[in-house]
Order: structure tokens, then C-alpha cells, then sequence
């Protein structure tokens, strides 16, 4: 499983009013574990108000900088983003894990490819580890970024992206659409929607030259951009997604306070939601699993290796108290927020409110 | 990427059922995990029972060329569940001791009659836990079992959970390869009468393996964009194939 290792902030760089980038030195014997690959993110823990917080964000750097940079944009009531925008110095640590992420393809400095890239907003960062990557280590490719933005003022990377246009004249285009301010070109305004792309076909992009396409931005964007590749003759295999969103809210919710039922019977009272659908049933505190329960319950709890290696049969304790025999694969901070293995979870208290759908 | 909640701009449900995909664990909620881990885990449980079950035939293999092409499905089976696994190290499982958990060469009786659902705690497809009574069991299985999943497979490389589909594109091939070794084994066995009675006896387990044809699971799955073709659907595809090939080489 990926451990954290601490990594050194040097440099706090703002991009826009309300992004910043952050260069990060791993320590010596962890220089290895954060070799990357173009398009990675690091996910970043935090405990906020005894809360632990894991945010991941894409690296920009390319692969010749020689440096780990993220870059990482204010979001509203984003408890990460705020406090990295607002309050992170050179000279901090910050818990990381090593790079993840398949948002690339492998690259061959003998081919000469087409990549066509789309960014909406701080979806620019893995982006623009890609273009630079791709610019230097393949001489012969070409690179197209379509770039969405709300304004001018808000374009992270804006001067790097002109360089790099310079740097590599007739091999990196960057066509910035602005949504709420008007460009000379009206093909330039507005959001990235069916229409736009088919005009972005018909008059800039050849789709039957490209070999690759990379998407990174907000959800409705890349359904439209997808879709509008697939009908220009693009196949799945072509099309490399990067998706923004998180299943863990802005802040942890607090714990549910265990309930201080009193401990009579041998039996439990176990509710347990799974699919929307809430089903109640009782059953012996004899050491049986609540999944083995829900099981015997006839509810189709998920579940696969019984042997609290998988975490498939994860589950949030919202009510009572519960006891695992053992735990391979959930973490501490998901433990404290409430989260058990099913499978090797035996109730403590006469009540349990169990829900898989948290 | 950033995944900071709050950027999000439409429901992730909406999302799915729009055709978007998921790129990484953190941007899964979690019934959608709960589905895909299971997803994930029924296909590493397989492929680790098909590899220790091929082990055997490898012994049982009637010269060098059929030796290899035993060695390399046994091989190659364990290197997809490996791939896998590592998907599912991502969401915080323990590879290493994934693997120690089940008896992966364990099997029930010849016949045993067995629902189509998990047996026992691993979540192979029931169609693995019927032994292998010899080399030419083993090769009409392995080709039955190769176009089934050529279809089932082909449909989950089409999931929403894009990290799984790439990887499934890469295995279909050798899957696909593994089916045509089976073949050409088939075709210089012949349909002797034992052959005859190894179809006979694998068509209906592995037809079982699609799953009930009416099936809330496939409903839930299909809003998630985990699934995208029903149980019968594909069932019928890989019927009609087996057919196809089969008479091909003699069989009625």
C-alpha cells in the first residue's frame, strides 16, 4: 500500500489571484518513490481541526525540470486549497504520497505524434506536465492545447504557455476560450459545448491526425469533449481522461458519537443501508460478522475476500460501536472517520446503524 | 487535477449515467467502489482459480507444443490477476495478502450442482470450481470458457472506471490468444467422444457464468456505467460464437 513520506516546500509561487504553485524537494533516500511520470498527481494529508483532509493534485512540472511542482487552486470553502493558498511558506513539510496516476501515454522520441489537449480552469496543471514533457523528449510531435477559462485574469500558466509556444514554433498551439470576455476571434468566446468544438473541427483541429486526446476539467466539459472526439472518428483507447472530482467532502464530517446503549441482551438491533434501501434485523453478539448477517439477511452486501484484506465490504458505523477482529486494509484516518470492514466488524453495543452507501 | 470538492460541477451520478468515466480511487463514491472492488475482485478470484486450475494440464499436455501453449495460459492468467490486484492496491487492498487468503486450486466434485453465485469466501465464477478430468477437458473448457470471456471481458473494458478499462484492453488480446490455443489444441483432438462429453458438460456452466438473465445488480451497474450490455445479451453472443466454432471442427 502507498505510505506518506514528508516533502519540503522551497518555493510558493502565486500564478493567478487565486492559485499558486508549490515546488516540493522529497528527502534524499525518497528521491526514488517520487520519480514521476507526465500527467501524475500527489495526494497531499492534512489534519484540519483534528480532521484528516487528503487532497491530490496534479503535478505541473514536465519530466526534464528536475523539481516536483503542484499547482493548486483556491476553491470555495476548500479547506486544502485555502490553506495552501493562504498560509503555506517555504521551509514546511508536507505529508505526500508517491506519484499515481495513468493520465499519460508512453512516449517514443522516434515518432512523430498529434496530441490534442483540453483544460478547463486548474485542469491545465497535468496538462501542462504532458505538453512540456511531450515537447522535449519528442522532438518530432506536435501538440494542440484548448485552454478554457472564465477570464483572462483567471489563466493559470498563461506567460509559461506563451514561452513554450515560442520555444517550440510550429509544434505547440494554444487556443485559449474565454467565457466571459470577448476575444477578437468570437470562435475564442464562450464555454467549450458541442458547438464550439464543431467549429473547433472544422476550422483549427484535423481530428483524423490525431493520435491522442487528454481531457482535464469540470465533469459537463469532458462528457461534451468526449463525446464530440468519439464523433469525429476518435476510439476509447484515443481518449485519456482526467477527472477533478472527490469522494470525500470539503471537511470530514465528524465521527457519529457512539451511543452509550445499555449492554443487556446478547442480541443487537443492526440497521443497515445499502443501495438507499434501509433494512433492520437482530442479530446474536456471539462474535458473527455483521456482514455474515446482512448476508443471512438476504441483503446483497458486497463483499469478496472475508479475510480483511480487500476492502470491499467497507462500510460507515453511523450509530453504536462495533469491534474489527482484523483490519489489512483500511487506513487510520478512514477508521476514524467511521469506516469498518464489514466483514471482520462484531457489534459492542445493542444497537448498530451500518451503511454502505456513505 | 485537483480534488478538492467543491469544483465539482454536476453530480457524479449524473455523470455516470452520462457516459463520463472515473480516473482514480479518490474520485469514486462509495457505492460505486463497493461494485467496482467486487467487479475487480470476481475477475482477480478467476483468474488466479483459471491459472491453478491450468496448472495441472500442463503435466497432462500430449507433447512440447501443447506443454507451452498449457505453460503460457497458466502464466499469463496469473499476470492479468496480478494487474488487477494492483488496481485494487489503489483503494487500500493488501495485494500480498489477497493472495494467501484462498485455496486457489481448490475444487468441489465433478458433479456437484452449484448455483450460479459464490461458493465458499472467494468470489470466483462458479464455473471454476468444477475440476479439470484431463488434458482434453481442460482444452474444451479453456475455449468455451476463452469466448465467454472475450465477451464478458470486451463489455467491462467499456466501464466507466477508466484505470480497469485500459487494463482489460491490454488483457482481451492474450485473452483472446489463450481461446485460439484452445482452438487449434481442439482441432488436433478432434470430436472424439470425449471431447463430445467435455462440451456437454461445460456449455451449461459456463452459459451460467453471465449471470440471471433479469438482474437488479445489472440495473444498478448500468447507472454507474460499470455495465453496459445485459447478462442475456451477451449470453446469446457467446452461444451463438461457440456454435460457430465448434461446428467449425467437427462438433454438432
Amino acid at each position: 500500500m502507498p505510505r506518506f513520506h514528508p516533502l519540503t516546500v522551497t518555493d510558493v509561487r502565486p500564478e493567478t489571484r487565486d492559485a499558486v504553485v508549490v515546488t516540493l524537494r522529497p528527502d534524499p533516500a525518497d528521491a526514488d518513490a517520487f520519480g514521476f511520470t507526465q500527467g501524475q498527481y500527489l495526494t497531499f494529508r492534512r489534519d484540519f481541526d483534528g480532521e484528516e483532509l487528503r487532497r491530490s493534485y496534479s503535478i505541473c512540472a514536465g519530466l526534464d525540470e528536475g523539481c516536483l511542482k503542484v499547482g493548486i487552486k483556491r476553491v470555495d470553502g476548500g479547506a486544502f486549497s485555502t490553506w495552501a493558498n493562504e498560509a503555506l511558506r517555504p521551509g514546511d513539510v508536507l505529508q505526500a504520497m508517491p506519484p499515481q496516476g495513468r493520465f499519460h501515454t508512453p512516449l517514443d522520441p522516434a515518432r512523430g505524434r498529434n496530441y490534442l489537449g483540453f483544460a478547463g480552469g486548474s485542469g491545465i496543471t497535468p496538462l501542462l506536465s504532458i505538453v512540456k514533457t511531450v515537447l522535449t523528449r519528442e522532438p518530432k510531435s506536435t501538440f494542440t492545447l484548448v485552454y478554457a477559462n472564465r477570464q483572462l485574469a483567471s489563466i493559470m500558466f498563461r506567460e509559461e504557455l506563451e514561452d513554450l509556444k515560442n520555444t517550440h514554433l510550429g509544434r505547440f498551439s494554444v487556443i485559449h476560450v474565454l467565457e466571459s470576455e470577448a476575444q477578437e476571434i468570437d470562435l475564442f468566446t464562450g464555454r467549450v459545448d458541442a458547438e464550439k468544438m464543431e467549429a473547433l473541427f472544422r476550422l483549427w483541429i484535423d481530428a483524423e491526425s490525431v493520435d491522442t486526446a487528454f481531457i482535464c476539467g469540470p465533469e459537463p466539459m469532458m462528457l461534451t469533449i468526449a463525446e464530440s472526439l468519439r464523433k469525429h472518428g476518435l476510439t476509447d483507447d484515443q481518449i485519456k481522461f482526467e477527472l477533478f472530482a472527490s469522494g470525500q467532502p470539503g471537511r470530514a464530517k465528524r465521527q457519529a458519537v457512539a451511543q452509550d446503549a445499555a449492554r443487556t441482551g446478547n442480541a443487537c438491533e443492526v440497521s443497515v443501508t445499502l443501495d438507499g434501501a434501509t433494512r433492520s434485523f437482530r442479530m446474536p453478539k456471539d462474535g458473527t460478522a455483521v456482514l455474515d448477517a446482512a448476508l443471512e439477511n438476504h441483503m446483497d452486501a458486497p463483499y469478496s475476500c472475508k479475510a480483511g484484506v480487500c476492502s470491499t465490504c467497507r462500510a460507515k458505523v453511523l450509530e453504536g460501536e462495533v469491534e474489527m477482529i482484523t483490519n489489512h486494509a483500511l487506513e487510520d484516518y478512514e477508521i476514524r472517520a467511521g469506516y469498518v470492514l464489514s466483514c471482520q466488524c462484531v457489534p459492542l453495543s445493542d444497537k448498530l446503524v451500518l451503511s454502505y452507501d456513505d | 487535477m485537483t480534488t478538492d470538492a467543491t469544483e465539482a460541477t454536476m453530480p457524479i451520478a449524473d455523470y455516470l449515467a452520462q457516459g463520463g468515466v472515473l480516473t482514480a480511487p479518490g474520485n469514486v463514491p462509495p457505492r460505486y467502489r463497493a461494485e467496482l472492488l467486487r467487479t475487480m475482485s470476481s475477475f482477480v478470484d478467476s483468474e488466479l482459480a483459471a491459472s491453478a486450475g491450468f496448472a495441472d494440464a500442463i503435466n497432462r499436455a500430449p507433447g512440447i507444443k501443447s506443454r507451452i501453449a498449457a505453460s503460457r495460459i497458466t502464466l499469463e492468467k496469473a499476470d492479468h490477476a496480478e494487474r488487477v490486484l494492483a488496481l485494487m492496491e489503489a483503494f487500500g487492498t493488501d495485494a500480498q495478502r489477497y493472495e494467501d487468503a484462498h485455496d486457489w486450486a481448490a475444487r468441489v466434485d465433478r458433479d456437484a450442482t452449484l448455483e450460479a453465485k459464490r461458493h465458499g469466501g472467494d468470489m470466483r465464477l462458479s464455473v471454476f470450481h468444477y475440476p479439470l478430468t484431463g488434458f482434453t477437458d481442460a482444452v474444451v473448457m479453456n475455449v468455451l470458457m476463452g469466448i465467454a470471456s472475450q465477451h464478458a471481458l470486451g463489455e467491462l473494458a467499456r466501464c466507466s472506471y477508466q484505470p480497469l478499462a485500459e487494463v482489460l484492453r491490454d488483457i482481451l488480446p492474450r485473452e483472446r490468444r489463450h481461446m485460439e490455443l484452445g482452438l487449434e489444441g481442439l482441432e488436433r483432438i478432434g470430436p472424439t467422444d470425449e471431447a463430445r462429453a467435455s462440451v456437454a458438460y461445460w456449455i451449461p456452466r459456463v452459459a451460467e457464468t453471465f449471470g440471471a438473465a433479469e438482474s437488479d445488480r445489472f440495473d444498478r451497474l448500468r447507472a454507474m456505467g460499470l455495465r453496459h450490455t445485459d447478462n442475456e445479451t451477451l449470453r446469446r453472443a457467446w452461444r451463438a460464437e461457440a456454435t460457430e466454432k465448434l461446428s467449425a471442427l467437427g462438433f454438432d
